[in-house]
């Protein structure tokens, strides 16, 4: 018992001393970043503050990480809750949810449109964070996709980088094929539950979940339905692929070398480069949807922007060291790259040295100024407010296509779904 | 045990001791559940709120997605509540009699895996139970099983490996419970029950299960309130890509509807609160059916 | 016949409560053997100890601002149990000892609240600490849980081993109320109270979603948050994740060794 109050007074006088510490920090302007991925995005975070920092000694800006599910769900209560004391002055959105959330809550987010030169950023992310006119995001990294795979691997099947530039993906299923056979590796990890696939495919050929104007587009859309056929094709194809699930079994597939290719956004990049295995990654283009009108190899998985919170006490600083730093700073996206493979929509950063480096690690390919190409292309949709539901209810029905469920009954059931969530 | 009657200086002193707890849970649960029970007659998205009477009863009655996590989360309580109880009183009895070697240590062993925190257990069970992880490699090695299981990717298996999860974590934190209520039962009254000729399965019946009725049927109320609130595991073990309740909605509870309503998909707190009155009422037929069916035996 | 048979079962039984004891205690073993390893060791299901540790304990080290983040654990732990016991005891106390038409009612009314979902509950309680002024402190933590009424149920259901003779000579001896709580009744209960510590501590310790929600900075996050914030790296290292899961679990470990022996006692309702 003696030992426990011991403790106990212990802890009280650590706590004191917090208290004491946060109390005398207060005189400074002080901004704070709410971001997940501490390794990523607070990385490029990071260096971006001390950049600004060493011209504005007064400002002191801070980086709070969360798991990104988290990270949501705090900024999700907080707007519920109407209290804005303790929101951030800036944080990351995905891409995906930006729309969710401007149109949810309404004057949370301050506007950038007098503030940023937006026609230095790629248009599709622009596009998406902007309501009636407005836009209110600083874009980040891009989700520009791409199909990384082991040259080594692809090669023994006889596949050389010519031979994947211009491929469909069916023409994948027969690769993977072929590279079973050849290496006794399938091609790709595949979590089932991960309705990323299907969002790459749509996009390529400028289509979603959702109209411009938000009604659903699931039931009479040829786009989605090519795209869940092929996705389904592909899953009923065990050679292609080993099952995962979850995320670190998703990575974990291609990292130990289990299998020779993943398809997904520019910002795996540096993930692969830290496998060890240098000189046996190369990218190729996305494949292509078969026999769809505007098919392109275009296509975007994620991507996340910076935004403004419009009740932020330290607002302008904010605003200005966005301005300053993520839309001015060439050379920072230059050490970004390099340092983190945070592969930016800010046009100009393309022109600066590291964009157009060619990368050993990637067999001498000039990695980042073919994403760069790829990136200009990518067809501009809106995400609208409900993919988080639409995902749901496409992952719902896959277990049943794969094991032979009709397409058309399982898109009428997808059509449904959504339409009860969206109400 | 009898009432007796108070006087009024100790129905002061009842008062006073119980006021402290009573104002926190006014304050901390009494108000936000009359706000939420406000909240379940009101529709829109996030903040943009209006009345909407039983707009939202009549959601649920028309809601796919509802109704599945409804059957999950029914299949979870019938299937894992008798399995961990009647675990958790095996493993009671089994570790009550005095000749055994080693209680001390089995019953810590059982026992710890409640003191694992949700992040960490989450963590472990993702990996333990990957495609190629300890317990596939395990189970072929033993020549269980020819292919691997995919714990996490097969509908089925997955909700196996819920149940095997909360199983691990709290039947010994149920056993413990027993344990306590069978070390208080005089044990003449075995050695009476012995000597009469009492084999030990109608000792175990007849004895052992009538008096540990109480402490059976309070942690049985309690498992079905914690199973039909079951969230943790389904959030995190089976979540995939950050979201909860794979594969395909297999593992979907009603609490992590709930949570999906409220933060991760377009917010509306009107018809996620409505779910959570649903719970509640389950709690309350099931709670009373248990209290019943216990007066009766 | 009959004693081979007796043999066998109990064999049987030994077998099967050690399997169980196993099965318990691997995912621990799993956990340290983690910590040595790499994140693709770990994802390949290596169940051996590697090489790992020292660089995996560095990188959680330089990562993490470990003592600030373990002082506001313990902080939220401590206190947090201490001010749990103090009020469900004496409420488990009241509601027992004192017994009345109306408190029963209200006893049995703490039911229904424990069915509620937090999920529901989360949003209203945000909005009451964010209008108090108390969005960010370790107070918003700790208020909602202070009256868990598992814990009021355990100590009610304890206060019937409390003997009545103990508390009728107290009374003629002259001792108000309080004082027979005080003076009495917690050193006679300290068993109770032993047990009741342990899972007190442990709930507070590994509490996740409520700080998650009322906490904002890195002053006051706790070990569960940062562990949580680790494990959602784009690749995840789960050799350093490992790492911090242990020095996680190792306090609620410990706190449960230390008061083992009285846990056992009080969990046995036992008046020593």
């Amino acid at each position: 018992m003696k030992h426990f109050t011991f403790s106990w007074r212990k802890g009280l006088l650590a706590a004191a001393g917090i208290q004491l510490l946060t109390a005398t920090m207060a005189l400074a302007t002080e901004v704070t970043v709410w971001c997940w991925a501490p390794e990523f995005n607070g990385a490029a975070m990071n260096e971006a503050i001390a950049r600004y920092t060493a011209s504005h000694p007064d400002v002191k800006i801070t980086v709070v990480d969360f798991a990104k599910g988290d990270l949501e769900q705090k900024l999700q209560t907080q707007l519920a809750s109407g209290q804005t004391e303790g929101l951030p002055d800036i944080v990351l959105i995905e891409d995906y949810g930006a729309q969710k959330y401007l149109l949810s809550f309404p004057g949370a987010f301050e506007p950038l449109t007098d503030k940023i030169d937006y026609s230095q950023f790629a248009d599709y992310k622009v596009a998406l964070a902007t309501v009636d006119g407005q836009t209110y995001s600083l874009p980040f990294d891009s989700g520009a996709s791409g199909l990384f795979y082991r040259s080594d691997l692809l090669a023994e099947a006889g596949y050389d980088a010519a031979a994947l530039q211009d491929v469909t993906w069916d023409q994948i299923i027969e690769i993977g094929k072929a590279v079973k056979a050849k290496t006794g590796k399938p091609l790709f990890s595949i979590d089932q539950n991960d309705a990323g696939a299907i969002r790459i495919m749509m996009q390529s050929a400028g289509s979603w979940y959702f109209n411009p104007d938000g009604s659903v587009h699931i039931k009479d859309n040829p786009v989605f339905k090519a795209a869940l056929t092929t996705w389904v094709k592909m899953l009923q194809t065990p050679d292609l692929y080993k099952q995962v699930s979850g995320w670190g079994d998703y990575t974990g597939a291609f990292n130990n070398g289990d299998v020779a290719a993943v398809f997904t956004g520019v910002w795996m990049t540096g993930g692969i480069k830290n496998n060890n295995m240098p000189g046996k990654w190369a990218v190729a283009p996305t494949p292509k949807l078969d026999g769809v009108d505007g098919a392109t190899h275009y296509s975007n998985l994620g991507g996340s922007s910076w935004y403004v919170l419009s009740s932020a006490p330290s607002k302008d600083a904010a605003i200005d060291f966005l301005k300053t730093i993520w839309a001015g700073d060439v050379d920072f996206y230059q050490k970004i790259l390099v340092g983190q493979g945070a592969f930016s929509s800010y046009l100009p950063a393309r022109n600066g040295p590291a964009y157009s480096a060619t990368d050993d690690y990637f067999g001498g390919q000039a990695v980042w100024a073919n994403f760069s190409d790829w990136q200009a292309k990518i067809p501009g949709v809106n995400y609208g407010i409900f993919t988080n539901e639409a995902d749901a209810a496409v992952v719902t029905q896959l277990p049943g296509l794969v094991a032979g469920g009709d397409i058309d009954a399982a898109i009428e059931a997808i059509d449904a779904q959504v339409a009860a969530q969206i109400q | 045990m009898a009432m007796t009657s108070v006087t009024r200086q100790e129905n002061r002193a009842g008062w006073a001791f119980i006021m402290p707890a009573l104002v926190l849970l006014g304050l901390f649960m009494v108000y936000p559940i009359l706000w939420s029970l406000w909240m379940s007659l009101q529709t829109g998205k996030g903040m943009n709120l209006h009345f909407g009477g039983f707009a939202n009863i009549i959601r649920l009655t028309k809601d796919p997605v509802f109704q599945h996590a409804l059957s999950n989360t029914l299949i979870f309580l019938v299937v894992q509540v008798p399995i961990m109880i009647v675990l958790a009183l095996l493993f009671a009895v089994a570790l009550n009699n005095p000749r055994l070697k080693g209680r001390a240590i089995l019953r810590t062993a059982i026992f710890l895996p409640c003191v694992t925190s949700l992040v960490a257990y989450s963590v472990l069970f993702k990996s333990m139970f990957a495609v190629d992880g300890v317990v596939n490699d395990t189970l072929m090695f033993l020549h269980i099983i020819r292919q691997p299981i995919g714990w996490m990717i097969d509908p089925f298996w997955a909700k196996v490996l819920i149940i095997l999860a909360i199983t691990w974590r709290w039947t010994g934190y149920n056993m413990v419970f027993y344990l306590a209520a069978l070390q208080n039962i005089d044990p003449s009254i075995y050695e009476a029950a012995r000597i009469d000729g009492v084999p030990p399965r109608a000792r175990f019946f007849r004895l052992t299960i009538p008096m540990l009725k109480p402490v059976i049927l309070f942690t049985t109320v309690l498992s079905t309130i914690g199973t039909l609130q079951l969230f943790d595991e389904v959030n995190t073990i089976t979540a995939s890509a950050g979201v909860g309740g794979a594969p395909a909605d297999a593992t979907l509870t009603l609490s992590l509807y709930i949570y999906n309503l409220t933060f991760r998909f377009m917010p509306t707190y009107g018809y996620a609160a409505t779910v959570s009155w649903l719970i509640v009422i389950m709690v309350g037929i099931l709670s009373w059916i248990q209290f019943q069916v216990a007066k009766e035996r | 016949m009959s004693k081979t048979l007796a043999w066998l079962s109990s064999l049987l039984i030994q077998g099967a409560l050690w399997l169980a004891a196993f099965i318990s205690v691997f995912p621990f073993y799993w956990m340290i053997a983690g910590a040595t390893n790499t994140a693709n060791d770990i994802t390949g299901g290596k169940i051996s100890f590697g090489s790992h540790l020292i660089e995996n304990i560095t990188k959680f080290f330089t990562l993490v601002d470990a003592p600030r983040v373990f002082a506001n654990s313990f902080f939220v732990a401590i206190t947090g149990t201490v001010l749990t016991l103090i009020v469900t005891s004496l409420a488990g106390y009241g509601f027992e000892i004192f017994r009345s038409r109306t408190r029963d009612r209200i006893f049995g009314g703490l039911l229904f609240l424990l069915s509620v979902p937090f999920a529901a509950l989360m949003i209203p309680l945000f909005v009451m600490f964010s209008k108090a002024g108390l969005a960010n402190t370790f107070a918003a933590v700790l208020l909602p849980g202070i009256a868990a009424i598992f814990m009021i149920f355990y100590f009610r259901q304890s206060t019937r081993a409390f003997p009545h003779e103990l508390r009728d000579a107290a009374r003629i001896d002259g001792l108000k109320e309080w004082q027979i709580f005080a003076y009495i009744y917690v050193p006679v209960m300290r068993s109770t109270y032993a047990a009741a510590m342990i899972i007190v501590f442990m709930t507070n310790w590994n509490a996740y979603l409520w700080p998650l929600i009322v906490l904002q900075t890195n002053e006051m996050k706790t070990i569960t948050l940062v562990v949580a914030s680790l494990a959602s790296a784009y690749t995840p290292d789960y050799g350093l994740i490992m790492v911090a899961n242990v020095l996680a679990t190792l306090p609620t470990i410990l706190v449960f060794f230390l008061l083992q022996r009285r846990f056992v006692e009080g969990m046995l309702g036992g008046v020593k």
